[in-house]
């Protein structure tokens, strides 16, 4: 078996007895991986700073089921401005965890790679603000087929009118004769978010803050839905933006 | 024949929930130890020791078999508190020789990937000995690791509004680094090139 060249995000990254670790990788090339780097902790040489969250690093790996073997890291980026400022770390590890668990083992998914670069080259070079986290998570939610519905209702198929629609549970979006309750999204906040997908570059879209309260509402329906447990690193984001 | 609950099993079982520590590593382990029933005695003696004995000091929370440590009641400047994630991180900075100061044992460090936040550790204890007053200078000596920078990074924000001098060790300590594993020259280097934050 041969080593492959893959490119990855490191996602998150776990001690493993006195030397070792094993780290969850994002790569181009076959998706979220699991690699055992032998001797990560004791040794600086080897791998060296290049096994923390959120680092961009080119990796020499043995790729197999399972677990794959990380034989050499080398760094492309570690993001130091987003290592220096408490905001931008708990986004940037937000964006991992989200990856992390709610992406499928072993399936390439180039898209999302690209979106996970352009979203930590943004935190690198612009403070954390809310509007490209949601950014972040309605191209991620569309890019892995959870797109919610904006423009029609998901029971009847009308179009959602100036009245906007309704927020159901699971992120599920209903029109004024469907819904049951719920908070309700303007027709504002439906537009923003498939602008959001409609330029796939961040800082086009301005929401406004109603708008950005009700898209969060909306996304963070959407997340918990598909992600299958609540994530770890969303309580230190919200307890430092807050 | 042995079970599941023989008392070797059960040793065995112990040993392997240690770091580093598998199924064929515990077996040898125990099996060297039944060989000489001194050892195993020796061992049991330190272990019940150390359960009876070691503890966390109540000002600095650094492993100590006295309370107050012997750090915290030596003769050291007290208004001078350098903040480590945890004891091991502690030996290696006194192993430099290169600080007079006391210290804060942070017992971690903010993870939210792993789900620690701040109120997981002993940041609220070094907010409270911060203003009791007498302290001066906090050296914030956390790992230069994505999590011992985010646990800097808090520390100076809940710190700064209390008046007292902030600084960061920082020349030297290469990135990604666990300070338990960093020599005690680079670490007296970084201890006198510390950074105001
Ligand atoms: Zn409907
Ligand atoms: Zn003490």
């Amino acid at each position: 078996m041969h080593a492959e060249k893959l490119q990855s995000f490191v996602l998150s990254s776990l001690d493993y007895g006195d030397s070792d670790r094993i780290v969850s990788l994002f790569t181009l090339e076959h998706g979220r991986i699991k690699a055992f780097a032998r001797g990560a902790r004791k040794s600086r040489k080897r791998f060296g700073p290049a096994l923390e969250a959120f680092a961009r690093i080119d990796v020499q790996a043995r790729i197999k089921e399972g677990l794959s073997t990380l034989q050499q890291a080398d760094i492309i980026s570690i993001y130091p401005a987003i290592r220096a400022d408490l905001e931008r770390i708990a986004h940037a590890l937000y964006a991992c965890e989200l990856v992390d668990v709610i992406t499928p083992e072993g399936h390439p998914i180039p898209r999302l790679y690209r979106l996970l670069a352009a979203y930590l080259d943004r935190l690198e070079t612009e403070a954390a603000v809310e509007g490209d986290r949601r950014f972040f998570e309605v191209n991620l939610l569309n890019i892995l087929g959870y797109r919610p519905s904006l423009e029609s209702c998901t029971r009847c198929d009308s179009p959602f009118m100036e009245g906007g629609a309704w927020l159901q549970e699971g992120g599920e979006t209903v029109c004024r004769f469907c819904c049951a309750g719920g908070k309700q999204l303007s027709s504002a906040t439906l537009k923003a978010l498939s602008a959001c997908l409609k330029t796939g570059i961040f800082g086009q879209i301005d929401f406004p803050a109603a708008s950005m309260q009700q898209a969060g509402y909306l996304l963070d329906e959407a997340i918990s839905a598909h992600s299958g447990r609540r994530l770890r690193s969303l309580e230190f984001l919200q307890q430092i933006s807050g | 024949m042995l079970t599941k609950s023989s008392s070797l099993m059960r040793l065995v079982g112990e040993l392997k929930k240690l770091p580093g520590v598998g199924e064929r590593t515990a077996l040898r382990l125990a099996f060297h130890l039944l060989k000489s029933p001194g050892n195993l005695t020796a061992l049991s003696e330190a272990l019940v020791d150390v359960k009876e004995k070691v503890r966390a000091c109540s000002t600095c929370f650094a492993i100590t078999e006295n309370d107050p440590c012997a750090i915290c009641s030596g003769n050291r400047d007290a208004a001078a508190v350098c903040v480590v994630e945890n004891s091991q991180d502690l030996m290696s900075l006194e192993r430099s020789n290169a600080w007079h100061g006391v210290y804060h044992v942070l017992e971690g460090a903010i993870s939210p990937l792993s789900g620690i936040g701040p109120s997981s550790i002993r940041i609220a204890e070094l907010l409270a000995r911060v203003e009791a007053g007498g302290v001066s200078e906090v050296v914030i000596a956390t790992n230069f690791t994505v999590e011992g920078e985010a646990t800097a990074l808090y520390l100076t924000k809940v710190l700064k509004p209390t008046g007292v001098k902030v600084t960061r060790l920082a020349h030297g300590i290469p990135l990604g680094s666990d300070i338990e594993f960093v020599d005690a020259a680079t670490v007296q280097w970084a201890l006198q090139g510390r950074n105001e934050l």
